[in-house]
């Protein structure tokens, strides 16, 4: 049973993994190169994985077999895990409670080297749909409290297999980070009884020096605050607090926004690592959330955090985001 | 001039480069930039390579910028931030912002072309120490700043470039920054209920179940924090409850080199040499200002921590602040308090 553990200081949860602890040589700091064998996320391999909870796949086949075309399974090394309660407890000044929650993979396609700007559009309108699909089960479970998607590719961003793939973990609790923005965004709203995102979105329309994509439904865009050069954030026009209630028009209007804007940035960097994190609001009785409004946010990996961010958390940025959003609309290829 | 700028949701300021901007071409990717090392520009009797110094300990008889020093303090080539200017805070629409002033100071740890400061001497690292405290008390005397923030970005995956000179850094900035804060509020929130410091507390549990304890010297303790959000994550406390880092007299910046020296090099010998930082958290400029709490001298207690570089922080970690430690910190305190550095 892993734990999760809560800084006394500043209230930052962890998660300490009891069980299967590394040793000092498991770990790596040279860049590493993807583990060779067979893919566990490719056709023919699904027996590599855990059996799948939900799939689209072709009405002839059977689950676990090939013939799928978007595969949910759960992790294989979960952060948290699944059965049991929290059990909140106190150890002398230090609180702590059971690493409770859920963590699947989302196998985005079963091609092994297509990213999204190589999928058709219906194929990431399939992978969008299974995250709703998915985040709309998990809430079901009331111990949730947090549903936290997002994606890691390449291993400067913490992928661990090459295969494309996007990652759910339920938490029993609502992250520190989450919850400093659902409490600005709240505090907005308190004052002003508007969305403070839906504002942002009205700026940014007529400031139009940050945009990179617009449709009917979303905007994409590089944030006047960026804490990474060229990050992204993608938005849906419309209020709307969870992602997974999108309304099924808009759907076709994300992928393809989300495929515009990932090729641009494919286009000026050479198939650069990148993270991306859905925000949408907390579940399950947590309340405060009318002046929430689920994003994307998008972030290729450039530069290296150190010292001065990690104790500041001052980010520091050396492209503006006026300039990266110019860079990403010309979407000229720089260097090799 | 470089801009502040507020976010407007969370509060969190962020350093926007205008005139240091970089085209995309200018960003290697991680794996492909091999850490090709540059010539040293730190080394003695390369003082003309740098920028002009700030401080020095060196002999009385020997000149600024010339050779004979045994520490040296620098501007950065490349600041984040510049000391000339005014901070003209400003709106922007919605958005709030100022001008980047502040100070960016490299501090060349020694004369020689070492790298790792655990190879440094402990009395040489105790020079580093009274350098530290000797720039912040000037750097107090500048009114537009609110912090400094003393760090160490060692190795090329941990920020420290390509130049293997030991070297750390400071920032003056113009407000202080949000991590600084969060743990300033949470200490004074635990001060206001209990009436004790929250770190005295946790170095009297630490030393009672010595479970995370790596050493306990005259003066400090080496502990792997109970939510350690690395492996091999540990911090250096004064036993002794101080706010503020400068008030450290000559014995105990003596003992603190000795500690530091001792757990860089266990670092060192256990895992292999890994890129680390390492931060010095420590009291704000404490100037007196209406609605500032007076009960910083009692609530906060400075410390130092040591991050080594091991893993890859990922997505999840950045949305959500959630980070996964894969190693329990008792398991690495055990590790470390076994490797033996004489």
């Amino acid at each position: 049973m892993s734990e999760l553990r809560r800084d006394p200081i500043g209230g930052r949860w962890v998660i300490v993994d009891t069980d299967h602890p590394n040793k000092p040589e498991d770990y790596e700091h040279e860049a590493h190169t993807w583990r060779g064998g067979a893919c566990p996320f490719c056709y023919g391999n699904e027996s590599l994985t855990p059996p799948e909870i939900e799939s689209i796949r072709d009405s002839h086949t059977s689950p676990n077999t090939s013939g799928w075309q978007v595969r949910v399974v759960a992790n294989k090394f979960p952060a948290l895990q699944i059965e049991g309660d929290l059990d909140r407890r106190g150890v002398g000044i230090y609180d702590m409670s059971n690493g409770i929650g859920a963590h699947e993979v989302l196998i985005e396609s079963p091609y092994h080297h297509k990213d999204i700007p190589d999928l058709l559009n219906p194929e990431i309108e399939n992978i969008i749909s299974m995250l709703c699909r998915r985040a709309l089960d998990l809430i079901k479970d009331k111990r949730f409290k947090y549903i936290m998607v997002f994606k890691n590719y390449g291993p400067a961003a913490g992928a661990s297999l090459e295969h494309p793939h996007t990652q759910m973990i339920a938490l029993p609790m609502v992250p520190k980070n989450v919850m400093e923005e659902i409490k600005g965004a709240y505090n907005y709203f308190e004052y002003r009884e508007r969305c403070i995102f839906c504002d942002l979105i009205r700026q940014e329309t007529q400031d139009k020096e940050r945009i990179i994509f617009e449709n009917k439904y979303f905007l994409s865009f590089c944030p006047f605050v960026s804490r990474f050069p060229f990050e992204i954030w993608i938005i849906p026009k419309k209020h709307n607090g969870y992602f997974c209630h999108m309304p099924p028009e808009e759907i076709p209007a994300l992928a393809s926004i989300l495929k515009d804007t990932v090729s641009k940035v494919k286009n000026v960097f050479a198939n650069p690592a990148y993270n991306f994190i859905i925000h949408s609001s907390p579940i399950n009785g947590e309340s405060g959330i009318e002046g929430y409004h689920w994003h994307i946010e998008f972030m290729p990996k450039l530069t290296r955090v150190a010292g001065f961010e990690w104790g500041s958390g001052f980010y520091i940025v050396p492209t503006p985001p006026e300039l990266a959003a110019k860079y990403l609309r010309e979407g000229t290829t720089y260097g090799t | 001039m470089p801009e502040l700028r507020k976010d407007p949701i969370i509060g969190r300021w962020v350093i926007i480069a205008t005139e240091r901007a970089k085209r995309p071409d200018q960003f290697g990717t991680q794996a492909q930039q091999g850490p090709v090392e540059k010539p040293c520009p730190f080394c003695e009797g390369k003082e003309s390579q740098t920028p002009p110094e700030i401080y020095a300990i060196r002999p009385k008889f020997t000149s600024p910028n010339s050779p004979g020093w045994e520490l040296r303090v620098v501007p950065s080539i490349a600041p984040f931030l510049r000391v000339e200017g005014d901070l003209e805070r400003r709106g922007k629409g919605l958005y709030d912002l100022m001008n980047g002033i502040g100070a960016h100071e490299i501090i060349i740890e020694s004369n020689q072309h070492i790298d790792n400061m655990a190879d440094l001497s402990e009395a040489q690292i105790s020079k580093v120490i009274t350098c530290y405290i000797d720039r912040i008390i000037d750097l107090e005397k500048d009114r537009r700043f609110k912090y400094v923030l003393v760090f160490k970005n060692y190795g090329w995956i941990a920020g420290g470039g390509r130049i293997k000179h030991a070297r750390s850094q400071l920032i003056a900035t113009p407000v202080n920054p949000k991590r600084v804060k969060e743990e300033l509020v949470g200490a004074r929130h635990y001060y206001d209920y209990h009436e004790r410091c929250v770190f005295c507390d946790l170095i009297k549990q630490e030393l009672e179940s010595k479970d995370r304890l790596i050493l306990d010297v005259d003066g400090f303790i080496a502990i792997t924090p109970f939510a350690a959000r690395f492996p091999f994550e540990v911090w250096i406390l004064p036993k002794k409850h101080s706010c503020d880092f400068i008030n450290l007299d000559m014995s105990m910046r003596l003992e603190l080199g000795r500690i530091l020296k001792k757990i860089l090099s266990k670092l060192k010998k256990g895992l292999n040499d890994p890129p680390y930082n390492y931060i010095l958290h420590t009291a704000p400029f404490r100037r007196q200002k209406v609605g500032y709490w007076r009960s910083i001298d009692y609530d906060y207690h400075w410390h130092i921590e040591i991050i080594p570089r091991l893993t890859r922080v990922a997505g999840f970690e950045w949305g959500t602040g959630f980070y996964i430690c894969p190693l329990p910190p008792e398991d690495a305190a055990k590790f470390l308090r076994e490797v033996d550095v004489g």
